[in-house]
């Protein structure tokens, strides 16, 4: 028992192969769509384990021991995946594939997109509970949605405590929405493009 | 409103001002259309009275350079009875009305608050109706979320909303919104009308449009 032993335990090879599972099927899936409709749907798909100091951190911030269970039951995004498509029907598209795949159980899910955060930021989460025992958080996004939130968690980092923020975070706000806008335009030109093929 | 006054006669000049004044406006004075120039170019006005016959520059003059350089502040002019062609030229060079003297008080007033009426129109209006509103300033469409539009997209929206649960023809949305697009075909139009249907789905609302072949569109609440 010391500082050196991980807050996964030994649990470590079980997140593995439980995020090598969800990046596996979501490969296949994008195999799949590729095949028929001659467009990747997912334009990028990151992974991750979330590091050792992080959850550590983030067990400090909610107030809960720095322990195996917290990491492992209570806090949900051990296994991080997000998946960023170009258009925002394969996001959907992805969100109901993982659904309905025999090794995960959808614990949760909480659709940013149809019920917007008064910031402006727009994402579809899942927790997904994994081959019986791993939990896994995947957010589904798309490329507008990614590029804001990446400018967005930025800003959280650098804010100051001035005038300036209000009109900061306002028009962060509309950018998002300018964004959500042009991202329904573009699915609107590809369904319409696609039909009249 | 803030209101300039170019008139060269004194007298007509401050019952002008006290008139207007009195209806609540903020009035300012010019007693030669240089005077009259350069207050415009250093102030923003909501309208301006300008009268014709000034020393230093006329009125004509005076409004000609203010459209050159796209300065669309309402115009009404003032001008001489018996002159139809002043009234023609001052019209063509950019003026929004007129008024012949000798003119009554009560006339001008109310043609004043015509301007400040129309200018009321034009200023943030939120349109609603079942359970979206648009806003006029910042192009956003909200319901459950909001989303902004472009600026043909929001014409678009309002016009369908003004005809609200009626046919509208595609000719005459080309005409409305895109009077100044000569490229517009009945294809823009459907494709303009599908992004609103993709954005009025995005924010929840119960609002569709419906396309009937060939003919037009037509706004209306869904039922399922």
């Amino acid at each position: 028992m010391g500082g050196t032993e991980s807050i996964y335990g030994d649990h470590l090879p079980q997140l593995e192969e439980a995020m090598r599972y969800l990046t596996d099927e979501i490969s296949v899936l994008r195999g799949q769509i590729k095949e028929k409709e001659g467009m990747d749907p997912v334009e990028h798909c990151l992974s991750r384990i979330k590091s050792e100091e992080s959850m550590r951190e983030k067990c400090r911030r909610k107030g809960l021991p720095e322990t195996t269970e917290s990491a492992l039951e209570i806090i949900h995004d051990a296994v991080g995946v997000r998946v960023v498509c170009a258009f925002i029907n394969d996001v959907f598209a992805v969100r109901d594939y993982i659904a309905q795949l025999p090794q995960v159980e959808v614990i949760q899910e909480k659709d940013y997109i149809r019920h917007v955060k008064p910031n402006g930021y727009r994402s579809y989460h899942m927790i997904l509970k994994v081959q019986q025992g791993v939990f896994a958080e995947v957010q589904l996004r798309t490329i507008s949605m990614d590029t804001w939130a990446a400018l967005e968690h930025h800003m959280k980092y650098k804010k100051k405590v001035d005038g300036n923020n209000d009109l900061i975070v306002a028009e962060l706000k509309r950018c998002a929405d300018e964004l959500a806008s042009t991202d329904i335009s573009m699915q609107t030109i590809k369904d319409m493009i696609m039909t009249t093929e | 409103m803030k209101i300039l006054i170019a008139e060269d006669t004194k007298d007509l000049n401050r019952v002008l001002t006290v008139a207007l004044e009195h209806d609540q406006h903020s009035v300012d004075s010019a007693l030669d259309g240089q005077q009259a120039s350069d207050m415009i170019r250093e102030n923003g006005y909501d309208m301006v009275i300008l009268d014709i016959m000034m020393p230093k520059k006329d009125g004509i003059t005076v409004l000609k350079e203010m459209r050159a350089v796209h300065n669309v502040t309402p115009v009404l002019m003032l001008t001489a009875k018996a002159e139809i062609d002043d009234r023609v030229e001052g019209l063509d060079a950019g003026a929004d009305d007129y008024l012949t003297k000798p003119f009554a008080m009560k006339e001008l007033l109310a043609r004043v608050r015509a301007v400040a009426r129309r200018r009321n129109e034009y200023e943030a209006e939120i349109l609603a109706y079942e359970d979206i509103h648009l806003d006029s300033g910042t192009l956003e469409l909200r319901c459950e979320n909001s989303v902004r539009l472009s600026a043909k997209e929001y014409e678009l929206l309002q016009e369908l909303i003004h005809h609200a649960e009626t046919e509208v023809e595609t000719a005459y949305l080309l005409g409305k919104v895109w009077a100044d697009s000569p490229g517009a075909a009945p294809d823009t139009v459907k494709l303009y009308v599908r992004y609103l249907q993709g954005k009025l789905r995005a924010v929840s609302s119960n609002v569709q449009i419906t396309e009937l072949e060939q003919r037009g569109y037509r706004l209306e609440r869904a039922y399922d």
